[in-house]
């Protein structure tokens, strides 16, 4: 593979406001109340008064190995040699939903038509799949910043080719990193981030 | 699930991330999209695509949007780089909040007012302009004569940019002398308290600056005024490894970005403000220079607080007596980059406007006055020319010679400039008002609701300039269908903002069309004009023009100023006043309110002190409180997605919000009623049921979302639900439905907004 392109997130900077949440919508012309790419996870622990919550926000991470793509049985999704960006091939989803089931992050949704849509970093807008679409090129290359990214209040998200990425972070967020099979970073001043599927 | 204890450092603790994915669950009900319509079709034709200014105007705070117009249609927003608004100052990136981000839900919505309309034989009908305009100028022709126009009641919202078009028909030329004062629903105890002590209207932080933060009833970071705030306090986080305390019953995205959560007994903030003094003075650690120069009422401050020790505001606050020492040393160490910064949390109290003295008096005593990381006095330090003095045309002041009722036996409002919002049904029902006219507000969700909308119904002539059919256009004689942020232009100029000592402008020429028949506010208020004969006040085509020979002083054209969005303009200095003193009676910042003569008076009148001072919420005076019957202190609240009440007609704002508590998956999409799990179980409620809430007055019905994140005993909804807004089926509840005429901070006449009440379950289905 060329590049891998992944998201970089911080939690100590993510103020869980929901910009990004609508910034994507916006950007991909989904109505307020139509699939979400992309969504704030307002995580919580304890009782009152010891009680705490982080926000995370989550799209489709656009696994190393994708586990959608292992499962889907006709060859619909398709992970990019040339940016790593998982797409999905509207016209071979038959909308059986095992990519939902397989899929660690939630990511899979699926429009009125049942076709699998999702996060695909923002190569060209609406219609939600990116399959078909020019390899993701980097703003000085005239590409456009992710719809998340460019208006993520806290300056909490990134995206990029995840060499670039690990540049930037501490050393044991990209350790985690590596540990994880999707590929974004996690930034949060010492805590583990785990995600959970509840189908898994 | 894995849980790992986090300490960088000792700064911040943070001891479990999870994120669980529910794939299955969400993935099988994910619902439509209608993402390959027209509207997707414009977007990727490249050809006609640009990139035009705006202001967004949604929390007023004017952040400079980049809006990509593709034929003629909005299709994208972000922030301007280096904004004051919408960055963090020069070289920082520009984002827009998710409300922001719902402006082309507002534009392009399909419940928005698109054609004017007029009242005939009971009903409202469309109208053309020309008529609406004709039908307005005979009415208001009509009512001058009947009843004089000093019964016609100004009501504004934040009409766009606060232009003064508004005000001169109504107020200069129609000669209406009495408004609505916006201090009535919304900051009265703070903003008149800062402005008696410092003689500056409303203070505003430092925040990039500071080194110790404490939001004291304020969500920093979900009910911010411009992306600026809270990227302030991240800034101050990272950079200066700033301090930042939350004091709120309710566990808010601030008290997540915070050292600290204290989650106080309500409306008791005073007497922690009190204690912390006395922790400041028993240790020394107060500014004894700007108290000796600048102050006034230093000794009875003191006296007030030489009893309220930790140990005394512990029993009272249920905050731990070392934990008031730590915050008071701590505050009191890192200034002057330090700010104790009250909002609505405070001034939603009936004793609030001692609260907030309390805690603005603590500014005072570490001298964090208008100080670098403090509480600034911000100025704009240049000003724009008036048109109209340009052009030799005197605007005249037709209000001036208009009689004003008395209302002596309210006291407030025998200081308070403007009626106060909870008055004006009573004003209605002793015939001091007989009509008025509304920009972009909705009145009955702002307290009194139930006796507002009487009022409306009594009152003889209604004009609303607005986008939606709200509680106030459904009854109006006349409604303006006006122009949104994106098909309006606009101009503002500031000093509170990510530049900490320059002054700044902002400005942005419409980015579209107006949809359907709506009009931009400076057309709607010319041909008004023109059509009652005053069309010579209006010698200007159109806004920009206007703006244009404003902006002249500065030498700037609205055409360069809308191709940059925002200009830098001028210097000013931290301490201002070290230079001609405070702008109060005696020129000093004001510990005591003695020099005050009207708030003395009423002081006097109501017997409390002009000192800062201890008053609890359950006498007399200051309000309501718990008991067996109503054992639950409710009180309205402001989240990020929604932090005006105008906003909950953009669907894209209500599914945030439905996201923001974890109820995305309900079909309700109106208010929650947050309880804490303790207080639910002993009902009988679970999360999600349809509850009742019960006061002595009155009652609303809402959904609950079981919380631990809500102090028990105390459960609140964020407000601007139900009936009377924009929403189409009014889903959800209007709290202020709780609200009385009595219910007012005494000392403001603002809106109190605590009700003892009951809590019932009424089952797990919306009715
Ligand atoms: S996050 Fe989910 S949808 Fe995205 S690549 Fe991985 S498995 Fe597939
Ligand atoms: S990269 Fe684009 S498509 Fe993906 S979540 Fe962000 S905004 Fe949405
Ligand atoms: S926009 Fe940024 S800060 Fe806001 S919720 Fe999304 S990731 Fe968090
Ligand atoms: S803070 Fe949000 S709503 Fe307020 S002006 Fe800025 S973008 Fe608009």
């Amino acid at each position: 593979m060329t590049e891998q392109w992944g998201f970089y997130f911080d939690a100590e900077k993510c103020i869980g406001c929901h910009a990004c949440t609508v910034a994507c919508r916006v950007r991909n012309d989904v109505e307020a109340d139509g699939p979400k790419w992309r969504r704030i996870v307002h995580a919580e622990n304890g009782t009152f008064p010891d009680y705490e919550q982080v926000s995370v926000s989550i799209a489709c991470m656009h696994c190393e190995d994708p586990p959608c793509r292992t499962v889907c049985p006709t060859g619909a999704i398709e992970k990019r040699n040339e940016d790593g960006i998982v797409v999905v091939n509207q016209d071979k989803c038959i909308g059986c939903h095992y990519c939902a089931w397989s899929c660690p992050y939630g990511a899979p949704k699926f429009d009125d038509n049942n076709k699998m849509q999702k996060c695909h970093l923002c190569l060209g807008e609406g219609g939600g799949d990116g399959y078909g679409s020019p390899p993701k090129a980097k703003e000085e290359d005239g590409g456009t910043k992710p719809a998340c990214v460019d208006n993520c209040v806290g300056g909490a998200l990134k995206a990029g080719p995840m060499d670039e990425l690990t540049k930037e972070v501490t050393d044991s967020a990209v350790n985690q990193a590596t540990q994880r099979k999707g590929n974004i970073i996690i930034e949060a001043g010492g805590p583990t981030v785990t995600f959970e599927s509840e189908s898994d | 699930m894995s849980e790992t204890d986090a300490n960088d450092g000792g700064v911040r603790r943070r001891t479990l991330l999870k994120a669980g994915g529910a794939a299955a669950a969400v993935g099988l009900t994910g619902v439509g999209i209608n993402a390959v319509g027209e509207e997707a079709e414009a977007a990727s034709d490249e050809s006609g695509r640009e990139t035009v200014h705006g202001n967004c105007w949604i929390c007023r705070a004017s952040c400079g949007q980049e809006v990509t117009v593709a034929d003629g249609k909005a299709i994208d927003l972000t922030g301007v780089d280096g904004h004051p608004k919408a960055s963090a100052g020069e070289g920082r990136e520009g984002t827009l909040c998710s409300k922001g981000m719902g402006q082309l839900n507002k534009t392009y919505n399909p419940n928005r007012i698109r054609e004017p309309h007029i009242r005939e034989d009971g009903e409202l009908r469309a109208a053309s302009w020309d008529e609406a305009i004709e039908f307005a100028a005979q009415r208001l022709e009509e009512f001058a004569e009947e009843h004089g126009p000093e019964k016609f009641l100004r009501y504004q919202g934040y009409p766009l940019g606060k232009h003064p078009w508004h005000d001169l028909v109504f107020k200069n030329l129609y000669g209406a002398p009495i408004k609505v004062g916006r201090k009535t629903t919304c900051h009265g105890p703070f903003s008149d308290s800062w402005a008696w002590m410092s003689g500056y209207g409303r203070e505003w932080p430092d925040w990039q600056n500071s080194e110790y933060i404490i939001a004291w009833g304020r969500n920093v970071m979900e009910c911010f005024r411009g992306q600026w705030e809270p990227k302030g306090v991240l800034d101050a986080k990272e950079r200066n490894d700033a301090t930042v305390v939350c004091i709120d019953p309710r566990y808010t995205k601030t008290a997540e970005v915070a050292d600290q959560w204290i989650p106080i007994k309500p409306r008791t903030d005073g007497a922690l403000a009190l204690a912390m003094a006395n922790v400041i003075i028993e240790e020394g650690l107060y500014d004894e220079e700007f108290i000796g120069n600048y102050t006034h009422g230093f000794e009875s401050y003191k006296e007030a607080v030489a009893d309220k020790t930790p140990e005394w505001a512990a029993e009272i606050t249920d905050v731990d007596a070392d934990v008031i020492r730590d915050i008071a040393i701590g505050f009191a160490e890192a200034a002057p980059s330090s700010v104790a910064f009250p909002w609505t949390g405070i001034a939603y109290q009936s004793n609030g406007f001692k609260n907030a003295q309390n805690i603005q008096a603590l500014n005072g005593l570490v001298g964090n006055i208008d100080s670098k990381g403090g509480t600034r006095q911000w100025t704009a330090g240049f000003g724009l020319d008036d048109p109209h003095e340009k052009q030799g045309i005197d605007v005249p002041a037709n209000y001036e010679d208009q009689p004003t009722p008395d209302y002596d036996d309210y006291p407030f409002q025998r200081h308070v400039r403007d009626l106060s919002h909870n008055l004006v049904p009573k004003a209605v029902e002793r015939g001091d008002i007989k009509g008025f006219v509304n920009n972009w507000s909705q009145p009955p969700k702002s307290g009194n609701t139930r006796a507002w909308f009487e009022a409306l119904e009594e009152m003889d002539l209604v004009i609303t300039v607005d986008a939606f059919w709200t509680g106030v256009s459904k009854r109006a004689d006349v409604v303006f269908p006006g122009a949104s942020q994106l098909e309006q232009p606009f101009l503002q100029t500031g000093g509170d903002g990510s530049y900490s000592t320059n002054g700044w402008v902002t400005g942005s020429k419409p980015a579209i069309e107006p949809v359907g028949n709506c009009r931009r506010d400076y057309q709607v208020y010319k041909a008004l004009a023109e059509e009652m004969g005053w069309g010579e006040y209006f010698p200007w085509e159109t806004g920009e023009e206007y703006y244009d020979s404003q902006l002249e002083a500065i030498g700037l054209s609205f055409d360069e100023l809308d191709e940059k969005s925002y200009e830098i303009v001028a210097d000013f200095e931290y301490r201002q006043y070290e230079d001609g003193g405070f702008d109060t009676e005696n020129g000093l910042f004001n510990f005591d309110l003695d020099a005050k003569p009207e708030y003395k008076a009423l002081a006097d009148d109501i017997g409390v002190s002009t000192a800062p001072a201890w008053h609890p919420p359950d006498d007399d005076l200051f309000g309501e409180t718990t008991n067996e019957e109503y054992p639950l202190l409710f009180t309205d609240l402001m989240v990020e997605q929604f932090s005006r009440g105008h906003c909950q007609a953009l669907s894209q704002s209500l599914e945030a919000y439905a996201q923001r508590f974890g109820h995305e998956d309900e079909d309700y999409r109106g208010n929650y009623l947050h309880i804490n799990p303790k207080d639910a179980k002993a009902r009988g409620i679970e999360d999600g049921d349809w509850v009742k809430v019960q006061s002595a007055d009155d009652e609303i019905e809402l959904m609950a979302n079981l919380w631990e994140g809500i102090r028990p005993g105390w459960v609140g909804t964020e407000n601007g639900f139900g009936v009377g807004s924009a929403q189409p089926d009014e889903e959800g509840a209007n709290s202020m439905l709780l609200n009385k005429e009595r219910h007012v901070e005494p000392t403001t006449g603002m809106t109190a907004r605590n009700h003892p009440v009951e809590i019932e379950r009424l089952g797990g289905e919306p009715r």
